[in-house]
């Protein structure tokens, strides 16, 4: 009980309720995601404190940074004013109370009884590392152990982006927020150096936290700022470049997935010579796809398909 | 000479479709031929798989050579076959089906393209999960399909698929979440996430909150009352081939994942398995009084999805917890059934609205033009969801009754009376119009009554009345590598 980052911990832990119970409770929409924000980054926080770096960068990265901006984006898209709160019956609310505490309270018994230090796959992943050809477990189980996963995770997001672009069909485009000169300047001095973050949060990953999905985010940020401050437009002509762009980390990645099998090795078995630099071209490619994609989903519509269908006719 | 037996089936069948959907999406203007040609070589991939699985029993990929629980395994057993082939050849006629439906004169250009990367994308996700052997995997590939189905939703446009589509993703991302949480409970307890794993399990209180939150996603996904709200609306509204994939194959998944979870993870009692029967029974009434209630002809074939998904688990409880090593085959020969007959009816479904330019129950039989075919096909596919012989959907409720008779549980028996009774009532509605010449007398005119875009339906609802005269062999067949039992 002498540990000052005891305190800490139990603040930090009561900070997060607090903030997650804020966001619901309120009712002004711009409000509710600036909490959600400081939610995230506290979440980040926490994750650092559990020893767990990697997914601290990605919830910063990705579900703070990233997903703000959509929301924010998707707010300035959203004009209509928010329907009234329907007023929820007294007995409702204290019927879902209880049946969520009953619920909360089994998964709380249920997770009491868990084994405190459950040995997990630690072990074997240690025992595989030298196999690996990376230094870092996290790569390692990522990119070598469960590879066919993370290639389904970004499956997942070539899903997502195609889906994007069929739901925002006959929406009415909203004009872009206005950014100032000054919004441009910034621009100009910060993109190098996120480009610099980004490209070594994915060369890092091979021997410390970071890697394709942390480097995609960061450098996802670069599209966004292109994006807000109009130094880049997104053009027609530029659609099959993207679609590129969408699918190089899932091909680059299957590709070498199937192609390492042959002399009897197995699909997704790198050769051990080559498996650091198979692995590093895989998250080089997949982090371009990340990065693309995230800024795409961000655009949030293919550009200006209406006119130029017509051209064609 | 060796070169063919060893080509790795399992890896060909996930990575086919999923080639396909990379080249269709970058290259739209061929998409519909590079898609079709992907699912042809998908449907011979399985086919070879089949062969194997035949000849040698269940076939295992170590991807990365690591092995479970460090790596990740795919498996094809007899199930996980017989699915993928129920997906492979519903698949392949759903997307000759989809050359028609979105001609250049019917959908526009943007329908047309992307119908195709995201329909393989739904195919490299449906085989993955049918050849999981992993709880996380199975998680991710749940994502996939999620993404891709929400995607094939709104493939129409039009404000109501684009809601319903949003209705649709929410109950989906939820399903998933709570199926994370499950997984999550699963590693804290057990320190490795594969099925070989979980067989052998001793029973622990993280296992039961870890299947009930499990079960509780996956009941979210695969709709079963009353967790089925988000379903009509989905499917009534997405374009007809869309339609018969998602109500004859993305639902499925989720009741196969079911299946294997409840075999293989220790489970509590005998009150689960009744509440699941009780809440397919629910499903069963509520939806069959739904159909019959129904204004459109699509809603209708909607509500009835969500009948039969009832049925599946009536059969999945058809004799209580001691009778569950048997109970799945019923339950898999009736997602079969359904799978093969419900593609058939969207499909129908989609062709007569095409041709008679509305749904409208009430209406359809005073309509001048008569899509004869498309009809017909409609009714064969019902004679197998009633489930009249010699329909696979006949052997299905046969092989259903007669566990729950053996076991002397007469309630489930009575129930499915009750549900066949139903939908022989909800569907004579639409029968009875296409009957009735009275009511308006026009000369035919140009129309034929038939076109070439009828095949598919029909093939596919002829096989789901005539696989029924098989029915011996596929459940021999299911059987292969002993899914439940032996350690995989």
């Amino acid at each position: 009980m002498t540990d000052p980052l005891l305190i800490f911990d139990v603040i930090l832990g009561l900070a997060i309720v607090a903030l997650a119970v804020a966001v619901l409770a309120m009712h002004d929409r711009f409000a509710m995601i600036v909490l959600f924000i400081v939610f995230g980054l506290l979440s980040a926080l926490a994750w650092v404190r559990l020893s767990a770096p990697d997914v601290a960068l990605a919830e910063a990265a990705i579900g703070t940074g990233l997903t703000g901006a959509l929301l924010l984006t998707t707010l300035h898209h959203i004009r209509a004013t928010p329907p009234a709160p329907v007023p929820v019956p007294a007995g409702a609310i204290i019927a879902n109370l209880g049946l969520c505490g009953l619920i909360f309270g089994g998964l709380v018994v249920a997770f009491l009884s868990t084994p405190l230090q459950a040995p997990g796959l630690a072990l074997p992943v240690a025992q595989n590392m030298e196999a690996s050809g990376v230094a870092h477990p996290v790569t390692a189980v990522l990119l070598n152990f469960r590879a066919y996963d993370t290639l389904m995770e970004v499956v997942v997001l070539l899903a997502a982006i195609v889906a994007v672009w069929m739901v925002e069909r006959g929406t009415a485009q909203a004009p872009s927020p206005v950014m100032g000169e000054i919004y441009r300047g910034f621009a100009r001095l910060a993109l190098p150096a996120i480009v610099i973050i980004g490209t070594y949060l994915l060369w890092v990953g091979a021997y410390a936290p970071g890697g394709a999905f942390q480097g995609g985010a960061v450098l996802a940020a670069v599209g966004l700022l292109l994006l807000l401050s109009r130094l880049y437009r997104p053009q027609p002509a530029h659609r099959p470049l993207a679609r590129l762009g969408f699918v190089l980390g899932t091909a680059v990645f299957a590709g070498i997935a199937l192609l390492v099998a042959s002399g009897g090795r197995v699909p997704f078995e790198y050769p051990a010579a080559h498996a650091k630099t198979l692995i590093l071209l895989i998250e080089g490619m997949v982090t371009i796809s990340i990065a693309v994609t995230l800024a795409a989903l961000f655009h949030g519509r293919e550009p200006e398909y209406a006119s130029v269908s017509e051209n064609h006719k | 000479m060796n070169d063919l037996p060893t080509l790795d089936w399992p890896t060909a069948v996930v990575f086919a479709p999923l080639a396909g959907a990379i080249l269709a999406f970058a290259w739209p203007r061929r998409a519909a031929g590079i898609g079709l040609a992907s699912v042809l070589l998908t449907t011979a991939a399985v086919a070879a798989l089949a062969l194997r699985v035949l000849a040698e029993g269940a076939v295992v990929t170590r991807l990365g050579n690591w092995g479970a629980p460090l790596g990740i395994d795919l498996r094809a057993d007899g199930l996980s076959t017989l699915l993928l082939a129920m997906t492979a050849g519903v698949g392949l006629f759903v997307s000759l089906g989809a050359l028609d439906s979105y001609a250049p004169a019917r959908a526009d250009e943007r329908t047309r393209r992307y119908f195709w990367p995201l329909w393989l994308l739904l195919l490299t996700g449906l085989n993955g999960a049918f050849l999981s052997t992993d709880v996380f995997n199975l998680y991710v590939m749940l994502e996939v399909i999620a993404l891709a189905a929400v995607g094939l939703t709104v493939l129409g446009g039009g404000r109501e698929a684009v809601r319903a589509g949003l209705e649709y993703m929410y109950a989906s991302i939820l399903g998933a979440l709570l199926f994370l949480m499950g997984v999550g409970f699963v590693y804290l307890e057990l320190g490795r996430l594969d099925f070989a794993g979980l067989i052998a399990a001793e029973p622990a209180p993280a296992l039961t909150a870890a299947l009930a939150l499990m079960i509780a996603g996956l009941l979210l996904k695969t709709a079963l009352f009353p967790l089925h709200f988000w379903l009509p609306g989905a499917h009534a509204n997405a374009t007809a081939p869309a339609s018969a994939l998602l109500s004859g194959l993305v639902v499925k998944v989720s009741l196969y994942i079911f299946l294997r979870l409840t075999q293989y993870m220790p489970l509590p009692d005998e009150l689960l398995v009744t509440l699941m029967g009780t809440l397919g029974a629910g499903a069963i009434l509520w939806g069959g009084i739904q159909a019959l209630r129904a204004e459109r002809l699509k809603l209708l074939v909607a509500w009835s999805t969500v009948v039969q998904i009832g049925l599946i688990f009536v059969a999945f409880a058809r004799a209580g917890q001691v009778g569950l090593a048997e109970s799945w085959k019923a339950a898999a020969l009736l997602i079969l059934a359904h799978a093969v007959a419900k593609a058939a009816m969207f499909l129908s479904a989609g062709r007569i609205k095409d041709e008679v330019g509305h749904d409208r129950i009430q209406d359809l039989d005073r309509s001048p033009i008569r899509p004869t075919l498309a009809q017909f096909t409609f009714a064969l596919a019902a004679i197998s969801l009633i489930g009249l012989p010699p329909s696979l959907g006949f052997a299905g409720k046969w092989v259903l009754m007669e566990g729950a008779m053996a076991a002397g549980y007469w309630h489930w028996v009575g129930i499915t009376m009750i549900g066949t009774l139903l939908s022989v009532a909800y569907f004579s509605r639409v029968l009875a119009g296409f009957l009735r010449f009275d009511r308006l007398r026009t000369p035919v005119a140009e129309h034929q009554g038939w076109a070439l875009a009828d095949t598919a339906p029909l093939v596919l609802a002829l096989a789901a009345l005539s696989l029924g005269l098989v029915a011996a062999p596929i459940l021999a067949f299911m059987e292969i590598g002993y899914p439940f039992g032996a350690t995989p």
